[in-house]
């Protein structure tokens, strides 16, 4: 059956319309006007200075929901990706200041390492759920914490800059220029677009990018993503098709990881000066936990996942015109809880009226014709 | 003989359950009325005004060609299903089923055509599921167990209720699922083809239990495509085809024939055997296969099989003696203890299923929606599976889409799969066309050598004759086929070579042009194994 457009893309609208009168309703009874935060919003959110904070935050954002969806294709829930991507990023930062390579070979060396440790990772609750049962969920929380106790082992046995080196907090030692991805600032102003001093527009959206249309291709286009769709929808079918199921876990977990190596990388290898290195400001955390929430607004869909990440760093972007009018910033958290569920709970009612109305046009067409207009199937 | 509702204990008894007062006097009130139903889905009219009535304690058979609507006639009898247009009326009280709940309180209970039982839980929990009896609070599992023990001895349904549902077989898992419906005190049972699983002496178990229902009062609704069966034990029989009701009839009025007329318009097919194809050339052969459960105990039992290109090799047992074992055994889902597997020449028994599979391995599996078909996949994906890595469906690492949807219209066409499209996903297709789609993509793949599990199972008259055809020249270009199957004159009637395997060993090698379905019958028991076969 074709999809009704249309009705495909009411479903986040109605969501984001419900999240907003639940949200408004919130701020009214919490004695603030509603139209002040919507006035912020209009005025503020949508100038250059916030779209490029947007699409900076929304690249990992994208990449974490993707590596969450990976699992969710085929009922794995890597809850782990915060684990994955917070060692991934200081064991790349920390490599990647140690060597001296041309600029383009040690940006994908950097790159490498990250997808390599957060695939190996990855890959020890796979093991454990092909090799003994463990359940992926226990085995992956258990590694968050295992995975921050390690980084701040290593970080300060060996991995940290003399103290005093630079200013500020704790982390590596900065990484060489080649090992730096460029601004898109030149670009951008080319286009005839002029950014206000002290923005950078990272170029690390296009490494979110190349990620998506992987996965996009991975997916639906593949052997391998027929395999894993397949796994996801009647492990039993899967098995009988070929499918060897244990293998299946751990690929599909690895190649989860994989992509979650890259979530943190964004700023310690955008950032200018002493500020490319790794430290707790430059690499954050939590981005596993939102990709969770991320990949159920855009559904485990590639371009769902994108508007589900432009969504959240909006918000996010907001938070900072909120507090300087100041309003409380903390609408834009219960904005985005609001949006997840209003999201869930509309796509179902979308798919009900879809089935009515698709119901209905069979009616009319069943009907013998009583002029002489017939809707065409 | 004791009234099926005073064996409720007050205890477990539905609360809603009213016995309708009809179905005790004299019968003049209809258990079930069904007025100008009409029930549409997307590309398709499922039902279109379908006017059925049942008569109180009767056995009511609704028989019709695959997708003529008979399941979702059942569904919306059961509030699974809403009507978009026309009335039900059960025991003269007009009702409107929200959900299959309203349905129960009205003493209905169905047996769907594929089970809905949930795998890892036991016999006793799937019974009780979403009826659970409490006793101050928490669930009463002694009551329910020993409730469930006596529905066993009233109707001789052995179940052992601690089992995991995930280690039975098919025939017993519908066993659980009628024990199910009576277990929530039903008075109209509707059983969807359930005899299609069953070998012939389940089959008259069946009936005997059918009858001891229904004379206690119980009325009975089922669904079959084994016209001979119908016409034994229904007291009145309903015709549906292209979703309406055709015809109304009594067993004593019409023949086997007629009805398939009525249906389809052609006549009953007989499963029989060409001149012999069988070479001398070994295709698939087992030697001492060997599966154990965990506990060590045997499924399948040093079982040697040999068959040649262009032979059917037929295997017949009641269901649960180890074949499911052996299917997987030869598939690579299972690990087995010992024993071999060549497949052409090649020593298969170590490859993965997938390199199976890729070595020209077909499989129609015994139960379709498990091991067959993504439900929540449209037909053209489901076309690729078991195919994902061989021509045309991939071409490299990538699936080659069109390709594979051009082959999913030829097969659709070929085999004569009824669907709108083949971007329908598979669930939405009826249960005989699910089984055509998997006929068709197994054997369009051009196996050497095919596992065929009940291949007509759950299809009509005129399709069965459709795929006995095809099997038929497949193996004259040579396939040699393992074919499994509960009907007995399928196995009789397609097989060059007949085995019987019986707690999981092979105790019988037939002829089939010189076995009469009795004789195999009692193989199949166990009776014959002990003297005569030698
Ligand atoms: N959920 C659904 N969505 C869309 N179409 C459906 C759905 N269920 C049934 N249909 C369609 O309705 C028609 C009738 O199906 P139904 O399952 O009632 O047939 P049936 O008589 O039981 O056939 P069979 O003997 O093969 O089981 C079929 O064309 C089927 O494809
Ligand atoms: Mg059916």
């Amino acid at each position: 059956m074709k999809k009704n457009w249309k009705l495909q893309a009411a479903a986040p609208i109605l969501a984001l319309v419900g999240a907003a009168v639940i949200a408004g309703i919130i701020l009214a009874a919490t004695g603030n006007d509603p139209g002040d935060v919507l006035q912020v919003i209009v005025d503020d959110g949508f100038e250059t200075r916030r779209v490029v904070d947007t699409l900076n935050r929304a690249a990992p954002y994208y990449i974490a929901g993707v590596a969450v969806a990976i699992g969710f294709k085929m009922t794995l829930f890597n809850i782990g990706v915060e684990g994955q991507y917070r060692l991934a990023a200081l064991v790349a930062a920390w490599a990647g200041a140690s060597v001296n390579l041309p600029a383009p070979l040690h940006v994908l060396f950097i790159l490498m390492v990250a997808v390599i440790t957060g695939a190996a990772w990855a890959a020890i609750p796979g093991l454990l759920r092909a090799t003994r049962g463990v359940h992926e969920v226990i085995s992956s929380i258990m590694l968050n914490s295992i995975a921050l106790g390690l980084g701040a082992f290593l970080l300060h046995r060996w991995f940290r800059a003399p103290a005093g080196e630079y200013p500020g907090a704790v982390g590596t030692e900065v990484l060489p220029t080649p090992g730096r991805l460029p601004l898109l600032n030149g670009l951008v102003e080319k286009l005839g677009v002029d950014l206000p001093p002290g923005t950078r527009l990272q170029s690390y959206i296009f490494i979110a990018l190349i990620i998506g249309v992987a996965y996009h291709l991975v997916i639906s286009r593949t052997r391998f993503g027929f395999d894993l769709r397949a796994s996801g929808s009647n492990p039993e079918a899967a098995e009988a098709s070929g499918v060897d199921p244990k293998r299946m876990v751990v690929v599909t977990m690895v190649l989860s990881g994989a992509v979650a190596g890259l979530i943190g990388l964004n700023n310690v290898m955008s950032n200018v000066g002493d500020q490319a290195r790794y430290t707790d400001v430059s690499v954050v955390g939590g981005l596993g936990f939102t990709g969770i929430a991320i990949a159920l607004l855009g559904r485990n869909h590639p371009v769902g996942i994108a508007l589900g990440a432009l969504l959240w760093a909006f918000m996010d972007a907001l938070q900072t015109p909120l507090s300087s009018a100041q309003l409380p910033k903390q609408i834009t958290a219960i904005l985005q809880g609001v949006a997840v569920l209003s999201v869930v709970i509309a796509y179902e009612v979308v798919r009900r009226i879809e089935q009515r109305q698709q119901a209905s046009s069979l009616r009319r067409d069943s009907e013998p014709p009583p002029a002489s207009e017939v809707a065409p199937a | 003989m004791m009234r099926l509702g005073t064996a409720v204990p007050s205890l477990i008894r539905p609360p809603g359950v009213c016995v309708p007062a009809s179905r005790i006097d004299d019968g003049s009130v209809a258990a079930v009325e069904l007025k100008g139903i009409v029930k549409r889905f997307p590309g398709v009219i499922a039902n279109d005004d379908v006017n059925l009535t049942v008569a109180p304690g009767t056995v009511h058979a609704l028989v019709g060609e695959n997708g003529a609507g008979k399941s979702t006639l059942m569904k919306i009898l059961y509030g699974m299903q809403h009507p978009d247009e026309g009335t039900i009326t059960i025991g003269g009280e007009r009702v409107e089923f929200k959900s299959p709940t309203d349905a129960i309180r009205h003493g209905i209970g169905m047996v769907h055509q594929h089970f809905m039982l949930a795998d890892n839980l036991t016999v006793l929990e799937n019974v009780i599921l979403g009826y659970e009896p409490t006793r101050f609070g928490v669930i009463d599992f002694d009551g329910a167990r020993r409730r469930i023990e006596e529905l066993t001895e009233l109707y001789g349904l052995p179940v052992e209720p601690d089992v995991r549902v995930e280690r039975l077989g098919v025939g017993d898992r519908q066993r659980v699922e009628i024990l199910k419906v009576l277990f929530r005190g039903a008075t109209t049972l509707i059983l969807d083809e359930p005899t299609a699983v069953l070998v012939p002496q389940e089959v008259d178990e069946l009936f005997d239990n059918l009858s001891d229902l229904k004379s206690q009062g119980i009325t009975i609704l089922f669904i079959s495509h084994k016209l001979d069966e119908v016409l034994t034990v229904a007291d009145d029989i309903t015709v549906m085809r292209a979703g309406t009701t055709v015809a109304a009839r009594k067993p004593a009025d019409v023949t086997s024939h007629q009805l398939a007329e009525l249906m389809v318009g052609s006549e009953l097919p007989t499963p029989e055997t060409r001149e012999s194809t069988v070479t001398d050339q070994v295709c698939l052969e087992l030697s001492g296969i060997t599966v154990c459960r965990e506990d060590g105990r045997p499924d399948v039992d040093d079982v040697s099989i040999e068959i040649h290109q262009g032979e059917i090799v037929g295997i017949a047992g009641v269901e649960g003696n180890g074949q499911t074992q052996l299917i997987a055994a030869i598939m690579g889902t299972t690990t087995t203890r010992s024993g071999s597997i060549s497949l052409d020449g090649d020593d298969i028994t170590h490859w993965p299923t997938r390199r199976r599979r890729e070595a020209g391995l077909g499989y129609v599996p015994e139960d379709r929606h498990r091991h067959g078909l993504l439900l929540d996949a449209p037909l053209w994906e489901n076309q690729i599976l078991g195919h994902q890595t061989q021509e045309p469906n991939a071409r490299g690492p990538w699936i080659d889409r069109r390709a594979a949807r051009a082959r999913t219209e030829e097969l659709v066409e070929q085999f004569d799969v009824r669907t709108p499209t083949i971007d329908v996903m598979a669930g939405a297709l009826s249960g005989g066309n699910q089984q055509k789609l998997i006929i068709g993509r197994e054997l369009m793949a051009g196996p050497v050598a095919m596992i065929a599990a009940h291949p007509t199972r759950g299809v009509d008259v005129g399709a069965q004759a459709a795929i006995w055809d095809q099997l038929r020249d497949a193996r004259h270009d040579g396939l040699a086929t393992l074919l499994i199957s509960a009907d007995l004159e399928e196995l009789i009637g397609l097989s060059d070579t007949l085995l019987v395997i019986y707690k999981g060993r092979i105790v019988a090698r037939l002829d089939p042009a010189a076995t009469s379905p009795e004789e195999l019958g009692s193989h199949m028991t166990g009776a014959a194994a002990a003297g005569g076969a030698g």
